[in-house]
């Protein structure tokens, strides 16, 4: 159990894993709508139908790894921190998004091999969903910019050597 | 801790000039997220994807469009490459000369401009015959060749933030960073101790701060309500770099997980961190400003 906790968590790495992950769908998603406004405007045709089924699948396939790494992290955190509820909403609103993302797949398995131009519903859902990720996106980059999670946290031994070497008082080890 | 400290905001300074003004809008600072690591999530899916779709078109090449797609796909990432380069570019000019992270990222902004270069001539070789039904073998190595330098380079982008710190916290400050560390040496310090000068330390701006290392001991120097006031540069939490942090009446905020001090006493205000700092005392002696070191004990 705790090799796998490793290996979600990125110690092999030397990088959180999560912050990784979660580049796919965070560029598939608001690259479909992209791909859909485009065939919406009649530019691309087929091709961009099918270029944005594939990249609302490439994201979900992504997001399936994302999410427990994502959850390691979050279990990570202090419950008293507050760090911890937007960690919290961060999660809820990532559901939301990949439920969206995989109903609006659902609904382009019909036609996305001849339409040339995108439906209204998954269309709709394109929209929705992307606006829903970009605040969960952004409370996520929150959490690492404004509170710091994960940040040192496999470096800490360098800066603890830094910080010594500066003749810094130092916490316990 | 109650963490309300943490989300009180520094008041912003009024003389600033344009550049600053600018530099703090690439910076993200009013959005308080850093932009360039929002915007680098497209080009690394994108191209990403793109790679992923010339495959399928070698594995499928009954499917039509793939071609095609994979060409999108990777237009749309290098365009967005580029957008991601002009805020990646402020956030460069903005680490320290001597930080650990430096070299990270020129390395970083090498591997960059390496895999722009070469997504754009692969753009440009397969232009001709997006009608292909599988991709040939020239653009697909030059697409291999740019997922390698990708992943290489967003890893060590990775490692400038969670292992290095840059850009961590940035948006709670309101002043320019430190852009060097001031060397310092002293005489061996005699019974009384030693009074070192600190000439920068006369034009600093309120809540400006300096980082400064006397004899291997690195210290931040900041101004607050016209009085100056120096204590280790490291926090004592994870060692986050306090000449960066932000300034609320006497406190300084780590930039990285928000432990406060009182710059008066070293004491810590609150959490994370639990040590107090190392402080160190100022004084004026004929005209000059500078720091009196206590007489150093070997224990220390």
């Amino acid at each position: 159990m705790k090799w796998l906790l490793n290996i979600l968590k990125g110690k092999w790495l030397g990088h959180p894993l999560h912050p990784i992950l979660v580049h796919v769908p965070m560029a598939m998603w608001p690259g479909a709508l992209i791909f859909d406004l485009l065939s919406k405007w009649q530019i691309g045709g087929n091709a961009m139908v099918r270029l944005s089924f594939y990249a609302i699948a490439f994201g979900l396939i992504a997001s399936l790894l994302a999410v427990p790494a994502g959850l390691v992290d979050w279990t990570g955190i202090k419950k008293e921190k507050p760090a911890w509820k937007i960690g919290l909403y961060h999660l809820a609103l990532n559901v939301v998004v990949t439920a969206l993302f995989a109903i609006n797949l659902g609904l382009r398995l019909q036609d996305f091999r001849d339409a040339s131009i995108v439906a209204t519903a998954p269309l709709t859902l394109s929209i929705l969903g992307t606006a829903i990720l970009i605040a969960s996106a952004y409370l996520g980059g929150r959490i690492t910019y404004h509170y710091g999670i994960s940040v040192a946290r496999m470096s800490k031994d360098e800066w603890r050597e830094i910080a010594q070497a500066g003749g810094a008082n130092l916490p316990p080890e | 801790m109650n963490g309300a400290r943490s989300r009180k905001r520094e008041a912003p300074i009024s003389h600033r000039s344009k550049i600053e003004k600018l530099k703090d809008f690439l910076e993200g600072k009013p959005l308080r997220h850093p932009i360039h690591p929002m915007l680098v999530h497209f080009p690394i899916g994108l191209l990403l994807l793109s790679f992923l779709i010339d495959l399928a078109s070698l594995a499928f090449p009954s499917v039509p469009n793939l071609v095609r797609d994979s060409f999108y796909a990777m237009l749309l990432g290098l365009i967005m490459a580029l957008v991601a380069a002009v805020p990646g570019l402020v956030d460069y000019t903005d680490i320290r000369s001597d930080h650990p992270g430096k070299r990270t990222a020129i390395a970083h902004m090498i591997l960059n401009f390496m895999l722009v270069v070469v997504y754009g001539i692969n753009l440009g070789v397969r232009s001709s015959s997006l009608l292909d039904p599988r991709i040939s073998m020239g653009p697909l190595i030059l697409s291999l060749i740019g997922v390698g330098l990708l992943s290489a380079s967003g890893y060590l982008g990775g490692r400038l933030v969670y292992n290095q710190g840059i850009a961590v916290g940035r948006h709670k400050r309101h002043m320019p960073t430190p852009r060097d560390t001031i060397h310092l040496t002293t005489p061996i310090p005699g019974a009384e101790g030693v009074f070192v000068p600190i000439m920068a330390a006369q034009q600093l701006r309120e809540r400006e701060t300096l980082r400064v290392e006397i004899s291997a001991q690195i210290m931040t120097i900041v101004k607050i309500d016209n009085q100056l006031f120096a204590f280790q540069e490291f926090c004592s939490h994870r060692f986050g770099p306090l000449s960066e942090g932000s300034f609320d009446g006497f406190n300084v905020q780590c930039p990285w997980h928000n432990s406060c001090f009182d710059v008066r006493t070293g004491k810590v205000t609150n959490g994370p961190a639990k040590v107090d700092l190392k402080i160190f005392e100022m004084e004026m002696r004929e005209g000059k400003v500078g720091i009196l070191l206590p007489r150093q004990t070997k224990s220390a």
